[in-house]
């Protein structure tokens, strides 16, 4: 032990640095509400007492669940999970920082000390000095003595920096990728209950066989395992506690509440009443039933594909970007405009099959994770898939025979098939995404390879911290610099091996090994194994095979998923001096995703098992916050976003039984032409503006509104009101969707209007925004102040002949809106609605308008 | 990830109330100072071969055996005062003479207004990569691209930032608006019009005005009850934005007044919907976007059409410029994701070369002048930092430089300046 002034010195700083850091948004570890009311003093007799009280007092759930051992000082609390007291037995200790510049502490909180835990300090009842070999503050370890001085208060008299066994190694051969805090960067995941962090044996034995990347025989026997020990000591300490203060903090939403998001959001409808009736019987295994059902259904997969599509852009090839975008890209099959017979012989369903075609040759890779997931395959399978997937339209275009299709002509039935003589590698083979990302004789797969990374491994090479040279030139002087100029080999390293994997598809995506491979760049590998002799097989299938092993594999669909459902990528790992939020809000959301990704493991990469956590989990469910303290650390929590002109499309439909195409009276007209699709067409519509993506030369969707989405919000809510309350009017009471407590007739006069009115109100509340209100809630008040206000207005502009009782024009429903048969069948009842001689309808398209526009319905 | 950021900045820059508002002191004119400035960028994606442009060599053979450069002979290069540019491919057909996109007719026109700047050296040849150190003066992710920056200072202008795709990153600086046909924006100009593109009937509304405003107070009361009562940061930070934004005043049709009767299609209509949106006062920056520049296959052929088109649309956007009296208040830049290789593949494809040129032309830009330089292999060549010229123990230009000296030149304020600091040797490329 050195001396005692100079270690506390060290100490006392190391409190100081910190301070600012764990104090900065009000929380200590005892508020956490398992304070024990009393202090005790720390004497021999008081320790008796302690004993017999934390027998009989609440234990903090946090504590009950963490396995870790070391004491932590994060100011201003020392916690210590298990100190073992001669004779006596072993507490969980709270002290709390009184005085700094006495280094005083004082005994806030005792329990007893959860099962499992190593003792990690212990209390010598002759010297009265409580002694911590390990105690971590921070980043940092060291060990400490402390000794009672009086009542229920000790002060610190040593400090002694301490070097754990592996921190060394572990800072030169790893923190480079995966941070000093173990928190990942760019390239190397968190360390923070990473998928080998369960057992210090497994940790081991996966930093000895593959660790550092590119460089395993680096740390191999003692220092792997000493690594492992140091990772687990000073990563997976004492975040649970954090994490689930955290997690306590979000007011989740209402199952019920939780099963309408689901279904329009997965499946673009409402819930059925079956599906509410098991939320109501059986809770949220009620709700996990329910999803299942609705992951079985066709509207899923085409939510499910959207998703992959905003990462994977093979869309780009759909005929909305060229009639034979896809297509064209087949030159080398001869019968892949097998639909045209000649300019002159070209019949009526040449168009109709030329875009099938198209279409189903450019959907094939996200039509090969639709399969994966409808025939709950791992999702390993997307890359390891030794087939790829056509229909009866694209097998033509391939020159594909004998695949025993039920109905040739059917573009949605698609089945497995394998192109003879080629060695399928899932979607990396796949002649979309290889054009889609295609490559040239200088840049030999590697923008490929940064994609695989990007996408399938959840790493950014590009964003790799420092490590490419800026300024200044690069020096390429010799004969192989990416493998030779460490500037450039800390990159390549990692990017060339996957590269090299793709040796065998070339630039136009199609599997022709070449004669030689360059020798100027690594070879094909991964994770530092190099792919077998050629001979052996297809390296990208070699290459598939590893990814889908590395637990980064798992992280990428999580993010993939995660990103898709919530609107928002998970959280990146703080950087060096980001205030403690930000550490916190991290930890938090990477331990929760962690937890689902263990139980996507462990349902065989099961993706519906993985989405149904992710719906369930606070982080989809949150609706609000039940301590302010931790607003900043959650600042980014939830999954409240601006709908995507996609989802915002299926809503409509799904709430009002028809899209936004226009006047109803020529829907039947329009219902299956996709330019009269407001928000899916891009060139006359509002698909782009809305901040859509062609997949093309538009790539990011946008998620914040803009000056022009405002108004594309506003065009929305004012056409629907439109056209869905008058047509909703039309039916009877019992089939209407908007107005069933109300007529046309329903007006003020009376008391019992009056009431209708607020009932229905209420009801479009919980309609169209998923608001349960009461009646008297000031909400309803507003609306129907609205409601009120307009039709006042309306009926005296009728007196005053400044207004008619005729509908706005577009409004009047004329057609049947399905076949578009006049409503005026002769010599049977006219069923028009033309007019609105009280003012009703119009003072609620006026109210209509009001909630479509609201945030409630354009977020989601 | 940075959504305060976006509040940050409009609070550093006091910008409620005060606008409209200058980037910072414009470097290039006084007399403008008390107006507007406004900023395009336009983007050849794909990676242009700036030695079928601006940076010409010829068809002599290198001497490494990887063949010509350019499969055009040296004699068909041709000047516009200094600035020098390539001839037309042997069997390639140029577009006809009268063509606003054959680059004799394009240069003769326009080079007393172009500048250029070769041998710059994006450092990479990958696409993603290159057009964001290209657009934003950093290799790495993060920095907004230029066009944003110009925007950032006017974020609470509805359509301050007009993206049509390329690199668009703005940090949340500002919302990239997108954009489509004039009967679209028609429609958004009269959102309460059951005919929004019919003049005769345009009057003919859903709501009457007075029930419509009556809706518009109900809505934004609503909006901020819903903010005020929020728990959850996210949706309330999302209230607030959608509460920022409906504030705004969009008048589009004050831009439909400005908008062609046919508004064009590709790189032209683009221009012509930046114009307009910059004359009525809209937007202060746009970026604009042309593919079909990666000609890895094919290269003269595919790159010549390309090119072409670009040159047609930089000429059209010129002409609404001159059109509308912009011309004194736009300044223009146009460029690529890198170069393409000083030899041809085995496809008569050009692959990805580092090296790659800019042209810059109106407001503030001095033309007729070509700094930096390449050599016969189209290898960048060193500057003397001060005199420009190329000097052997100068420095490589990259578009970190480019953007230095950007940012001084439009005035980009100190603020925004050390948000995303470019800590490289001022030249003045535009000065």
């Amino acid at each position: 032990m050195g001396d005692i002034a100079t270690h506390s010195q060290t100490l006392r700083q190391t409190f100081r640095q910190n301070s600012g850091r764990w104090s900065s948004h009000g929380r200590t570890w005892l508020s956490s509400g398992n304070v024990l009311s009393l202090i005790m003093s720390f004497t021999l007799f008081a320790l008796s007492a302690l004993f017999a009280l934390s027998a009989i007092s609440p234990q903090s759930a946090h504590a009950a669940t963490g396995a870790d051992s070391t004491p932590v000082f994060a100011h201003p609390a020392l916690t210590i999970p298990r100190i073992d007291v001669q004779g006596y037995g072993s507490l969980n200790l709270s002290l709390v920082l009184e005085s700094e510049a006495s280094m005083t502490f004082r005994i806030a909180s005792a329990a007893p000390a959860a099962a499992g835990l190593t003792p990690g300090a212990t209390y010598n009842l002759q010297t009265q000095e409580l002694t911590i070999p390990t105690l971590r503050v921070g980043s940092q370890f060291y060990s400490a003595q402390l000794r009672f001085i009086s009542a229920d208060r000790l002060q610190l008299v040593s400090t002694t920096a301490v070097v754990l066994p592996g921190q060394t190694s572990y800072q030169q051969l790893c923190a480079n990728c995966h941070g000093t805090d173990g928190l990942g960067g760019s390239v190397g995941v968190s360390l923070k209950n990473c998928s080998n962090c369960s057992a210090l044996d497994v940790l081991g034995t996966r930093i000895n066989n593959t660790m550092p990347l590119g460089n395993p025989s680096a740390c191999i026997g003692t220092c792997a395992s000493d690594v492992a020990s140091y990772i687990l000591t000073a990563f997976n300490a004492s975040a649970s506690q954090q994490t689930g203060q955290a997690l306590a903090a979000i007011e989740p939403l209402s199952l019920d509440a939780t099963l309408r998001n689901a279904a329009l959001h997965l499946v673009g409808r409402l819930p059925a009443t079956a599906e509410v009736a098991l939320v109501t019987q059986k809770g949220e295994a009620g709700l996990r039933q329910a999803l299942d059902g609705m992951l079985e259904e066709d509207a899923f997969y085409a939510r499910l594909a959207e998703i992959f599509n905003d990462v994977l852009h093979t869309n780009r090839y759909l005929s909305t970007n060229g009639a034979e975008a896809a297509i064209g890209l087949m030159r080398r099959f001869p019968t892949s405009r097998w639909f045209d017979p000649g300019v002159d012989l070209r019949g009526s369903d040449f168009t109709v099959n030329r875009t099938t075609t198209n279409n189903s040759v450019a959907t094939e890779p996200l039509e090969l994770i639709e399969y994966v997931v409808r025939n709950n395959k791992p999702m390993t399978e997307i890359l390891t898939a030794n087939y790829f997937m056509v229909n009866g339209y694209s097998a033509k275009s391939y020159g594909l025979t004998g695949i025993n299709f039920t109905n040739e002509w059917d573009p949605n039935e698609f089945r497995p098939a394998v192109l003879p003589g080629t060695p399928h590698a899932g979607i990396l083979s796949s002649l979309m995404f290889l054009n889609r990302y295609p490559t040239s004789a200088t840049n030999r797969n590697r923008g490929r390879s940064r994609l695989v990374y990007d996408v399938f491994l959840d790493v950014d090479i590009l964003a790799l911290d420092g490590v490419r040279p800026d300024g200044s030139a690069v020096d390429i002087s010799s004969d192989a610099p990416t493998m030779e100029n460490p500037d450039c080999v800390k990159c390549h390293t990692l990017l060339d091996p996957v590269a090299s994997s793709f040796q065998n598809w070339n630039l136009r995506g199609t599997f022709a090994p070449p004669r030689t491979w360059y020798t100027d760049m690594f070879q094909a590998g991964f994770a530092g194994v190099s792919a077998p002799p050629r001979s052996s097989g297809d390296s990208l299938q070699w290459l598939t095979k590893q990814i889908v092993a590395d637990p980064r594999f798992d992280d990428a669909m999580v993010r993939i998923m995660y990103t898709g459902l919530t609107g928002h990528e998970p959280l990146d790992g703080p950087a060096a001096g980001a205030p403690q939020a930000q550490t916190d809000a991290y930890l938090a959301e990477s331990t929760h995703l962690d937890y689902i990704k263990a139980k996507y493991v462990g349902a065989n990469r099961n993706l519906k098992t993985m989405v149904k956590e992710i719906i369930v989990s606070p982080y989809w469910r949150a609706d609000g916050l039940n301590n302010i303290a931790f607003s900043a650390v959650h600042e980014e929590t939830g999954a409240a976003r601006l709908l995507t002109p996609e989802l915002l499309h299926r809503k409509i439909e799904a709430l009002f039984g028809f899209q936004w195409r226009g006047p109803l009276d020529q829907y039947a007209a329009n219902r299956n032409v996709f330019s009269s699709a407001r928000l899916l067409d891009t060139r006359q519509y509002y698909h782009q503006i809305y901040g859509g993506i062609d997949s093309f030369t538009i790539t990011d969707r946008l998620t914040d509104p803009n000056g022009l989405m405002v108004i594309v919000q506003e065009r929305m809510a004012n056409e629907m009101a439109c056209y869905g309350v008058p047509n909703d009017l039309l039916s009877t009471r019992t089939a209407r969707r908007l107005f069933p407590h109300v007529d046309t007739s329903t007006v003020l006069t009376s008391a019992q209007g009056q009431a209708a009115v607020r009932q229905n109100i209420q009801h479009l509340h919980r309609y169209l925004l998923g608001e349960e209100l009461a009646l008297t809630d000031a909400e309803i008040e507003h609306t129907y102040a609205l409601f009120a206000t307009v039709l006042q207005q309306g009926q005296s502009a009728m007196l005053g002949k400044t207004e008619t009782s005729s509908l706005p024009t577009r409004c009047m429903r004329s057609n049947d809106m399905n076949t578009g048969a006049s409503l005026n069948v002769a010599g049977g009842v006219d069923g028009r609605l033309r007019n609105d001689n009280n003012y009703v309808i119009r003072a609620w398209m006026a109210v209509v308008a009001y909630l479509l526009s609201d945030y409630r319905f354009i977020y989601g | 990830m940075n959504r305060r950021k976006f509040l940050q900045v409009l609070s550093a820059f006091g910008v409620a109330g005060t606008l409209p508002m200058t980037l910072g002191a414009p470097s290039w004119a006084a007399a403008t100072a008390t107006t507007q400035r406004l900023f395009i960028t336009v983007n050849a994606a794909g990676g242009w071969d700036p030695t079928a442009l601006i940076d010409p060599k010829g068809n002599a053979s290198r001497a490494d055996g990887l063949g010509p450069v350019n499969k055009y002979a040296a004699s068909a290069i041709k000047s516009a005062g200094r600035l020098q540019y390539a001839g037309y491919p042997d069997g390639i057909e140029p577009p006809a003479s009268t063509s606003a996109g054959h680059l004799e007719t394009f240069f003769n026109k326009h080079y007393q207004r172009l500048r250029v700047v070769n041998g710059i050296d994006t450092q990479t040849n990958g696409h993603e990569t290159g057009t964001r150190f290209v657009w934003s003066g950093r290799l790495e992710t993060g920095y907004p691209s230029v066009a944003a920056l110009a925007a950032a200072p006017y974020a609470n202008q509805p359509m301050a930032f007009i993206s049509n795709g390329g690199y668009d990153f703005t940090d949340e600086l500002v919302a990239p608006v997108r954009t489509a046909s004039a009967a679209t924006f028609t429609s958004l100009a009269y959102p309460n019009s059951q005919y929004a593109d019919n003049a005769a009937l345009r009057s003919q509304s859903y709501f009457s005005d007075k029930t419509y405003a009556n809706v518009k107070a109900a809505r934004e009361l609503r909006l901020a009850r819903l903010r005020t009562g929020e728990t959850l940061p996210q949706r309330a930070a999302q209230m607030a934005q959608l509460e920022k934004v409906r504030s705004g005043d969009m008048k589009l049709d004050g831009l439909l007044a400005y908008l062609p009767a046919q508004v064009s299609t590709g790189l032209k209509g683009q221009a012509e919907l930046a114009v307009a949106a910059f004359a009525s006062g809209l937007a202060v920056s746009a970026n604009l976007n042309l593919g079909g520049f990666d000609t890895h296959g094919t290269h003269d052929e595919d790159q010549t059409a390309a090119l072409t088109l670009l040159l047609e649309g930089i000429d059209h956007l010129w002409e609404q410029l001159v059109l509308r009296g912009l011309q004194d208040r736009v300044t223009v830049l146009i460029g690529s994701d890198f170069g393409r290789t000083p030899f041809y593949n085995t496809g008569d494809g050009k692959d990805h070369w580092n090296i790659t040129s800019i042209m810059a032309m109106g407001a503030g830009i001095t033309g007729n002048r070509v700094i930096g330089a390449t050599d016969a292999d189209f290898e960048a060549l060193k500057l003397n930092p001060d005199t420009l010229e190329p000097h052997s123990s100068g420095i490589i230009v990259t578009p970190k430089h480019v953007h230095r000296a950007l940012r001084d030149f439009l005035g980009v304020s100190s603020e925004l300046d050390k948000l995303y600091p470019l800590n490289v040797e001022r030249l003045a490329l535009f000065a």
